[in-house]
């Protein structure tokens, strides 16, 4: 390497790191879109949602009246699997957990940055559903994160540019703090 | 490598290597926030709990006797957060730094994890079942040698239930009634009150007095009930037309003293002279040659004592002779009809009934040196450490066969006990108190235990139960069955009682007062020789050391002294000058009990020939916190009053230079405003006539810096009214600094007028509309008519200086808020500076993180001489209208939101620092070490400290600047609450940590563009300022001037020193 490829080298590493690192925060490509990690027990939202028509907030029981959506207790499952389907593979890992008296180690999808703070009832309430932010998850046999939760995809929709009928405050303590 | 290749530039293989490298960087970037997390459910869901969602449980605080109610905000299943009660009838909402720092006490990283036995010299863990057989056992074999009547019980003091159901238990076995100890109590003054009003405690209606002397009385600080007595004080110094005047009278002058008006500086133990000039029975001549106070400045006092009625005076100190000078505040008192009036002992505080003194704890050790105590148990105390070293306690300890302590943390009585079972911490187990007469503050259950830990109160009676002849006295299974079955209405009442924590009625027990000790007479005060008198005093924060391992209490500043994490001996800076003693020189003190060698703090609040030194620190096994410091009670010789309280200032020392030198660890800069105009004060007849006579040196600021002001006028007499409108009832700004106004025609942008609080809320230079189009002259969410209405609203602050005394619970109440985190201990110093390291090195290199800091600045005596006055400031961040750190960011890290909060973005600081150093308040903190972050070794939060931390707030990792939000978690709270509901935010509907805390009520927060809402009348006081006006900086931030009560025909101390 001659001496003005190499001072050439330097800013040229430094502008495409740079330029890449924008991409990849901009584009989405940093975030967890896609996400679908295999579960401690395969559960099934398509036949809870989708053929049951259970409502979300059965068992995410506080996503209209808290920030943290709610996690359903291994206890909500046994309400109704310790009669039904009770042979089933799934069930009986779900049993055996009960049974032990262990919670589910689920594994977490959906992950906001701990900077970050969303309140699940405001969107809610708001009347914005479940899927906008986490897809269709009736129809996920299995979950994954189906947008990418990047700022840029936040703000899209606060300022009303998605969806159009919500708009909401887009000042950075709104969420930042 | 050709040459030819160099003039299309980079070549390809160069190329690709670049790319890879970038593209490498950047996905181990993207990766770093995708660690797989788990999300573990509850196995059954608890009822009426909400995940996310605070529960609150009403409570009752034991950090010290007075009994406050607290509510416990519980997220999740940990308590994150105390707040007073506000239905409590002692502290109505307050809650002091000690109260705030419980939680430090319940997620202590040093606490026992659970029971523990001595095997072999070393403390090893048993289970429950092992320790309780092993107590039951040696129990039973104490008994059957015939040793039961010679047990001691050492119980940290407190009212309630528990002391009458622990004699009933001692009782039951043929073991003598319990001590109950408080270490920090004013044992002499107890014993006087009883004596005089037949109360320990009587209330105090500092509003109805005209001058209140205290006789070495801390009554903010550390003397009796504090919270409520500041809460009264506050109250009454606030109403500036009726308010009391304060003189204070001691060696040192501590934190009530810095609120005194008058400083009157009396050798230790020459009060009671002082008293007698009062009482008329002596002249003011010979009370001047006793105290070594000039003549005229005691028959002034005298003169004034005498035409003031009602008055009040009230005694404390801790002297060899504390007593009968507390039984002549009180004749004082009696004779001049205060009784009833001023001093009201049938409204007194309960907390200070049935205690137990110093004395009786000497008997214990001199007992137990003897070889005749059979078993010790303690409980809550830590008389190891608390007693003078030269009392023997630790050492005679050795001698008891038997020792159990139930204390939840390792201290200095632990440490030689054979048996730990760990108590529960308060806000862990059922009890209660009767802080007043007639009313029951109920103490409940905030959580789950953090570990392994029992109740005392339950391993009594499971002990109980394991012997055949007490178990049928303990039919019940628990010590909450007993208080049930006890409390007024039973469970149903209890049930009642709960959701507020209080319930009228008393289950004390036997409420009749225990028979008061006999008084020991102490041992002829046998002076040691020496040149100065030596006064030992409890720590402000720390006390008598119960909370020197909680990290917050060593972190916030002394009230005072601004040390922290350190012990100082403070001296006058005449007498250092005298000896050739810089800041930081080591001085060698020594008493007839010992020596010690402490690094000397000028402190001008100190009496000449005096030495003062603070009590609570130097715990060798008190964990890891505990270490910092020394104990001055190591050279306390063993003396006691008559009332058999430890006599800790009448000790003559001998104190020499001992040549060495230490930092002082110390978070101020500089003691004196230096014409700043951060402090101001008014004098009541200013404040009466509207006008300013500018003789308040800190106003005159502006003059001096600004050459095309008249200097003269601008440091003198210009009145201001005319300029912005008379600044009586009704004026926007009120009055104006002198600086400021003294230029004549006001200045454009001058931010007297051109900033009316509340009702501008600025629009940045930078809005930029909607979409972000740099194009627009959209204003967004800065514009008043959008829709968001975020532009409406102004989140402003009144801080009135008048009622401040400087405490520092807010620091605190922030401290637990905000996952603020310390940095002073010894392990959290970087390798930096050799010579700099120890507890408190980042301190002395400024790295402290407290969002809101009180400064201290003293006016006048700058001679060293004569009186001075304090301004006591707290500084947050002033959420600057027109903020100099917005426009220095290079990556619009902090910014200003619509709704008036200078907003810091955590995620997008890069930390260039730039913004602190243009900040005029230096009030941000820049994260240095990561004290956020588990795995650093400067981790702030070890577990379970962590536990505490609040989940609306961010943990800040390192490298990112942070500064005081105004609790903007609080207002989205608030927000979303409303938002629930469908209605729009209340007024005063919630408030932040440190107005809520505020047990002088000094803060007020909220929407001053609004008129309903508190904050925005407060702002239109005729005393409100800026602090540092002249920079336009229109910050949202109001202080109300503290006013100043100059004595009759005295001049105000700040205006003598005027040239």
């Amino acid at each position: 390497m001659n001496l003005r490829s190499g001072w050439l080298a330097v800013p040229g590493f430094i502008s495409i790191a740079v330029l890449a690192t924008m991409l990849s925060a901009y584009s989405g490509a940093s975030s967890s879109e896609g996400f679908a990690p295999e579960q401690p027990v395969a559960f099934p939202h398509t036949v809870h949602v989708d053929t049951l028509k259970m409502n979300c907030l059965y068992c995410h029981f506080s996503a209209n009246r808290s920030p943290d959506p709610g996690l359903p207790a291994v206890g909500t499952c046994m309400g109704c699997h310790t009669v039904i389907a009770t042979g089933k593979p799934e069930i009986k890992k779900l049993a055996a957990y009960w049974n032990k008296k262990e919670a589910v180690p689920w594994v977490r999808i959906h992950k906001l940055p701990e900077y970050v703070h969303f309140p699940h009832m405001r969107h809610v309430n708001a009347g914005v559903s479940c899927q906008t932010c986490h897809g269709d998850v009736q129809k996920m046999t299995t979950v994954y994160q189906a947008n990418s939760l990047n700022m840029g995809w936040c703000v899209d929709c606060h300022i009303g540019q998605s969806n159009p009928p919500f708009r909401a405050r887009y000042d950075c303590a709104s969420c930042h703090y | 490598m050709s040459a030819d290749n160099g003039a299309t530039g980079v070549k390809r293989r160069d190329f690709l290597k670049v790319l890879g490298t970038g593209t490498a960087a950047t996905s181990m970037l993207g990766c770093g926030s995708e660690q797989v997390e788990k999300l573990i459910p509850y196995l059954v869901s608890p009822d009426q709990t909400v995940p996310g969602v605070s529960t609150y449980y009403a409570t009752t605080c034991r950090e010290c006797a007075a009994g406050c109610g607290v509510i416990a905000e519980t997220r999740d299943g940990r308590t994150i957060k105390l707040e007073g009660n506000p239905e409590h009838p002692v502290n109505r909402g307050a809650l002091c730094a000690r109260g705030q720092s419980a939680l430090q006490g319940l997620y202590n990283p040093d606490r026992y994890r659970g029971p523990m036995v001595r095997r072999n010299g070393t403390l090893a863990r048993v289970t429950w079942e092992e320790a309780l057989q092993l107590f039951a056992t040696r129990l039973a074999e104490t008994r059957s040698r015939g040793g039961a009547g010679n047990a001691v019980f050492i119980n940290q003091h407190e009212t309630g239930s528990f002391p009458a159901f622990l004699d009933a238990w001692l009782a039951g076995f043929g073991m003598p009634a319990h001590l109950s100890y408080d270490a920090g109590a004013e044992h002499a003054v107890v014993a006087a009150n009883r004596q005089t009003y037949g109360t320990a405690w009587p209330r105090l209606e500092f509003k109805a007095a005209r001058l209140i002397v205290s006789l070495g009385a801390d009554f903010l600080d550390n003397w009796g009930a504090v919270v409520p007595q500041q809460l009264d004080f506050a109250d009454a110094r606030a109403d500036a037309e009726r308010a009391p005047r304060l003189v204070y009278v001691g060696p040192r002058r501590s934190l009530t003293g810095l609120n005194a008006d008058q400083w009157i500086a009396c050798r230790p133990g020459t009060e009671i002279a002082i008293a007698r000039l009062l009482a008329g029975q002596s002249s003011a001549e010979q009370a001047a040659a006793a105290s070594g106070v000039d003549a005229r400045v005691l028959g002034a006092l005298a003169a004034e004592f005498t035409a003031a009625t009602p008055g009040m005076v009230l005694a404390g100190g801790g002297g060899s002779g504390g007593l009968e000078l507390a039984l002549a505040a009180n004749a004082l008192n009696q004779s001049r009809g205060n009784v009833g009036v001023t001093i009201k002992p049938a409204e007194g505080y309960l907390g200070f009934e049935r205690m137990s003194v110093p004395s009786e704890l000497r008997a214990v050790a001199e007992r137990m040196n003897a070889g005749t105590v059979s078993a010790l148990f303690v409980r809550g105390a830590n008389p190891a450490f608390t007693l003078p070293k030269s009392v023997g306690f630790r050492e005679a300890m050795a001698k008891v066969p038997f020792k159990v302590s139930f204390s939840s943390y390792p201290d200095e009585t632990s440490e030689l006990a054979d048996l730990i079972l760990p108590d529960h911490h308060p806000l862990e187990q059922w009890g209660d108190a009767e802080p007043v007469r007639g009313t029951l503050s109920l103490q409940q259950p905030a959580m789950d235990p953090v570990f392994d830990t029992r109740a005392t109160s339950d391993v009594l009676i499971a002990v109980a139960k394991r012997d055949p002849a007490a178990a049928a006295r303990y039919p019940l299974p628990d010590y909450r069955s007993w208080l049930v079955s006890r409390f007024p209405g039973g469970a149903a009442g209890l049930t009642a009682a709960l959701p507020r924590a209080l319930a009228s009625g008393t289950i004390g027990g036997d409420n009749v007062p225990r028979p008061a000790p006999a008084p020991r007479v102490a041992p002829a005060a046998e002076q040691s020789r020496g040149n100065m008198y030596l006064v030992v005093y409890p720590h402000p924060l720390l006390g008598d050391g119960r909370g020197a391992n909680k990290p917050w209490l060593q972190e916030i500043p002394d009230p005072v002294t601004k040390i922290c994490w350190q012990t100082v001996a403070e001296m006058h800076p005449a007498t250092a000058e005298r000896m050739g003693l810089e800041n930081g020189d080591h001085v060698t003190i020594r008493t007839s009990a010992g020596s010690m060698t402490l690094p000397v703090l000028r402190y001008l609040g100190t009496q000449r020939e005096t030495i003062a030194i603070a009590t609570g620190r130097g715990h060798p096994h008190s964990g890891r916190y505990a270490k910092a410091g020394f104990n001055p009670l190591d050279i306390v010789p063993a003396y006691e009053d008559r009332a058999g309280g430890v006599a800790y200032v009448s000790t003559r020392a001998e104190v020499a230079k001992a040549g060495g030198h230490s930092n002082i660890v110390t978070t101020e800069g500089s003691s004196r405003q230096h014409g700043r105009g951060i402090g101001q004060a008014i004098t009541l007849a200013e404040l009466r006539t509207g006008t300013e006579a500018g003789q308040d040196p800190g106003a005159s600021h502006a003059a001096e810096v600004a050459p095309q002001g008249d200097a003269a006028t601008g440091a003198g007499v210009a009145p201001q009214g005319g300029e912005h409108g008379a600044p009586a009832a009704g004026a926007d700004h009120g009055a104006p600094a002198g600086g400021s106004g003294g230029h004549g025609a006001p200045a454009p942008g001058d931010a007297s007028h051109e900033f009316l609080p509340g009702l501008r809320a600025p629009v940045a230079n930078d809005a930029q509309g909607e979409q972000g189009s740099q194009r627009s002259n959209d204003k967004g969410m800065y514009d008043p008519k959008h829709w968001s209405g975020m532009a409406n609203r102004r989140w402003a602050m009144t801080v009135d200086l008048a009622r401040c005394t400087g405490c520092s619970a807010c620091v605190s109440a922030c401290y637990a808020e905000n996952n603020i985190p310390t940095v002073g201990a010894d392990w959290q110093h970087g390798p930096v500076l050799p010579g700099r390291t120890g507890f408190g090195a980042n301190i002395l290199r400024s790295r402290e993180m407290a969002w809101i800091r009180i400064e201290r600045y003293y006016e006048g005596a700058e001679d060293g001489g004569a009186d001075f006055d304090t301004r006591f400031v707290p500084m947050m961040c002033q959420h600057c209208g027109n903020a100099p750190c917005e426009p220095v960011c290079p990556v619009y890290a902090t910014y200003h939101a619509p709704d008036g909060l200078n907003v810091q973005v955590y995620n997008r600081c890069v930390g260039t620092r730039y913004c602190s150093n243009n900040c005029p308040y230096k009030v941000r903190y820049f994260n240095w070490f990561g004290y956020g972050e588990p795995n650093r070794a400067q981790y702030a939060f070890p577990e379970p400290l962590n536990w505490q931390l609040n989940p609306d707030v961010t943990v800040r990792g390192k490298g990112v600047m942070e500064k005081c939000t105004f609790c903007v978690q609080r207002i989205r709270e608030a927000e979303n609450r409303a938002a629930a509901e469908k209605r729009p935010l209340a007024a005063d509907e919630f408030t932040t940590a440190c107005a809520a805390s505020c047990p002088s009520r000094a803060i007020t927060f909220g929407d001053a563009a609004d008129e309903s809402w508190s904050v925005a009348q407060a702002a239109k006081d005729a005393r409100a300022y800026h602090v540092f006006e002249e920079l336009n900086t229109y910050t949202a931030v109001v202080y109300l001037k503290k006013i100043s009560h100059p004595g009759p025909g005295a001049p105000a101390p700040a205006a003598g020193e005027q040239h």
